[in-house]
């Protein structure tokens, strides 16, 4: 198999007042090309800081993170929004969709500011939705769809963009259990149908039965 | 090492980081500009006011700007109409005081006259007699400033420049020596159109002189500090109370205002022993008054732009510190903080823009209403005569207001934007 993302002996700290809290301490990890990828562990275990670090939303303070084998670890912010823009994809437990975009315009966005001509993006976009059962649901707005439609459309806008990688923190955090098996189940399909990694935070136990694999956190460490 | 960003996994392979070659740049920047518009209409309420008082700003600047220019477009007519466009005499007439009447006054004006009337530009030249003296019904003498005219060449030229009180305007060819009073001056003395005055004043000699003229009728000019020592004869009375063939200046009329620069140009290399002045060297209270409605308005102008400013700004800074989160969303999905910027100045743009057109709209429709009905202002300082309330609607000045809304919105908008997109994408998305 092939490595899309490692971290290699990352430390991260977080400043609180005078005080300094670990955050993680001497991380190692790879996630695999197409695996779905589980990081368990109580509040404050480190599991956001990972999902942050290998998103490229946050830098470690010593270690080194490498995407697609390269080093990413030193990049300033402009290369590093492209590689987000082109190689992550993000799935939010608020879902964290435009409000006042249409369920389709969400989902074409990372491929608009990516430049991808019009006509392409209107095929992808369709296909996308067609893949997460939103094709009716195009021209609403995220405020008329249910809380697993959201999440639908969050995963659809992840993918869309083809990832290598997508983050997800605690996708099925907002959704009853029914929905949240819905979700997984179409995150493990699009996983496996698009080939991209899944990092998944999550506390469901349900959820990290169905993932590839499973990796605790606890103080900053994996156990 | 470190690593370039690879391209995304698109089938057609655009180039990284911008629209491809043969995207229509337009349609991009349009998707920008309808999330702009989406996103003021998020919260509509606030978006209203803030366009409101945008509205009302560039309103207040184009009516206060229009009265300006009408005040400006007023007071030139009237000097121009008062000394001529431009104003041809002896260098001295200008620079120097006249140790006797008509001292540094034109021999031969009607030669001159006549070389003035060859130009295309040149609708009518005026000669004018300025003298002083006094003025006497044999029992009261009083200072007179008088001038004297070519009756029907100045009145026709210059119009209903006078609002005749009683009796009637000079005429060119009278047999007796008439003469018109202010309505001050008669008063004071008690005179009326058929009086007997006695003008009394100095010949180019600097002998005395008196003169025996009949009331033909009284004026007001509206200044009633005039009225009380103006007085109007014919050039012929002039020159005989004073023993001179002399004119002090001629008065070139224009068939336009806009001709004034060139036509003193060509004049002026016409005439190069004589000088030629301009409505504009001479109109010291059309000066003054420019010079202070500028600041005046220009104060009033800057400090309703500020507050239009301070309003968006804040309306702004409400709305990106709720979408905080959703910023931080955007960055994470690899929006550069220049497209956020853009989007968030666009936003900025459509409320001032917005905004200014309404205003616009707003400062047309009243302007256009003060002619259908009109509205008495006042009598200005000095002055006894009330006038009509006019707004001139000038499309530079529409245009540039809008234009400086716009870009001022814009720039409030970046700028309270700049630090909100450059805040760490963790940070952002913790923001609640």
């Amino acid at each position: 198999m092939t490595a899309v993302m490692e971290l290699r002996g990352v430390h991260k700290t977080y400043r609180l007042g005078q005080h300094v809290i670990p955050a993680l301490q001497g991380v190692d990890l790879t996630v695999q090309r197409g695996e779905l990828l589980a990081l368990t562990g109580p509040s404050g275990s480190g599991k956001s800081t990972i999902l942050n670090l290998a998103g490229l939303i946050d830098t470690p303070d010593s270690g080194e993170i490498l995407l697609d084998g390269e080093p990413v670890t030193g990049l300033r912010e402009t290369p590093r929004t492209l590689l987000r823009r082109d190689a992550l994809g993000f799935v939010f437990q608020g879902f964290n969709l435009v409000p006042v975009m249409t369920v389709a315009e969400n989902v074409d966005y990372p491929l608009f500011i990516a430049g991808v001509p019009l006509a392409e993006r209107r095929e992808r976009v369709a296909a996308q939705l067609v893949a997460v059962g939103l094709q009716d649901h195009a021209q609403h707005r995220p405020d008329a769809l249910s809380g697993g439609q959201r999440q639908r459309v969050a995963i659809a806008r992840a993918l869309i963009k083809r990832p290598r990688l997508v983050i997800a923190d605690e996708p099925t955090a907002s959704l009853d259990s029914h929905t949240a098996d819905q979700v997984l189940d179409l995150m493990r399909e699009r996983c496996h149908a698009e080939g991209a990694a899944f990092v998944i935070a999550t506390h469901d136990s349900r959820l990290t039965r169905r993932c590839d694999r499973v990796l605790a956190l606890l103080d900053g460490r994996l156990q | 090492m470190m690593t370039t960003p690879r391209p995304m996994n698109t089938s057609s392979g655009p180039p990284r980081g911008r629209g491809p070659a043969w995207e229509r740049p337009g349609a991009r920047h349009g998707k920008w500009l309808k999330f702009a518009i989406q996103n003021t209409l998020r919260n509509r309420r606030r978006s209203l006011v803030t366009v409101a008082i945008a509205a009302l700003g560039t309103a207040a600047i184009l009516l206060a700007g229009g009265f300006a220019l009408f005040t400006y477009q007023a007071l030139a007519q009237a000097a121009a109409r008062s000394t001529g466009h431009l104003i041809v005499g002896q260098p001295a007439q200008f620079t120097q005081d006249e140790d006797t009447p008509l001292q540094h006054g034109l021999d031969d004006y009607k030669t001159l006259s006549t070389q003035l009337l060859a130009d295309p530009d040149v609708r009518q030249v005026l000669p004018r007699v300025a003298f002083s003296g006094l003025i006497s019904n044999g029992d009261k003498s009083t200072v007179m400033l008088a001038t004297g005219v070519e009756p029907d060449s100045e009145f026709a030229v210059k119009g209903p420049f006078l609002n005749m009180v009683a009796g009637e305007v000079l005429a060119t060819g009278a047999k007796d020596a008439e003469v018109m009073l202010g309505e001050g001056l008669a008063k004071s003395l008690k005179a009326k159109p058929g009086s007997s005055l006695t003008l009394l004043a100095s010949t180019t000699d600097g002998a005395l002189n008196a003169l025996d003229v009949t009331v033909k009728g009284v004026f007001s000019t509206g200044v009633p500090d005039i009225d009380k020592r103006l007085v109007y004869t014919d050039i012929v009375t002039a020159q005989k109370l004073l023993n001179t063939q002399r004119v002090s200046t001629l008065g070139v009329f224009l068939k336009s205002m806009d001709a004034t620069p060139a036509a003193q140009q060509r004049v002026a290399r016409m005439q190069p022993t004589l000088t030629v002045q301009t409505w504009l060297d001479q109109a010291f209270f059309y000066q003054s008054v420019r010079g202070l409605y500028n600041r005046i308005f220009g104060a009033l102008g800057l400090i309703i732009a500020v507050i239009v400013v301070f309003v968006v700004t804040n309306a702004m800074a409400m709305a990106i510190i709720e979408r905080t989160r959703e910023i931080g969303t955007l960055r994470a999905l690899g929006t550069l903080p220049s497209q956020l910027l853009r989007t968030l100045a666009l936003e900025g743009m459509v409320l001032g823009g917005v905004g200014a057109v309404v205003g616009a709209v707003i400062a047309f429709g009243i302007s256009m209403l003060l002619y259908v009905v009109p509205v008495q202002m006042p009598p200005p300082p000095g002055s006894s005569r009330s006038y009509a309330l006019n707004i001139n609607v000038d499309p530079a000045m529409y245009a540039a207001t809008v234009v400086a809304m716009v870009l001022l919105a814009m720039l409030a908008s970046a700028w309270i934007a700049r630090k909100t997109v450059h805040t760490p994408i963790v940070e952002a998305l913790a923001h609640t």
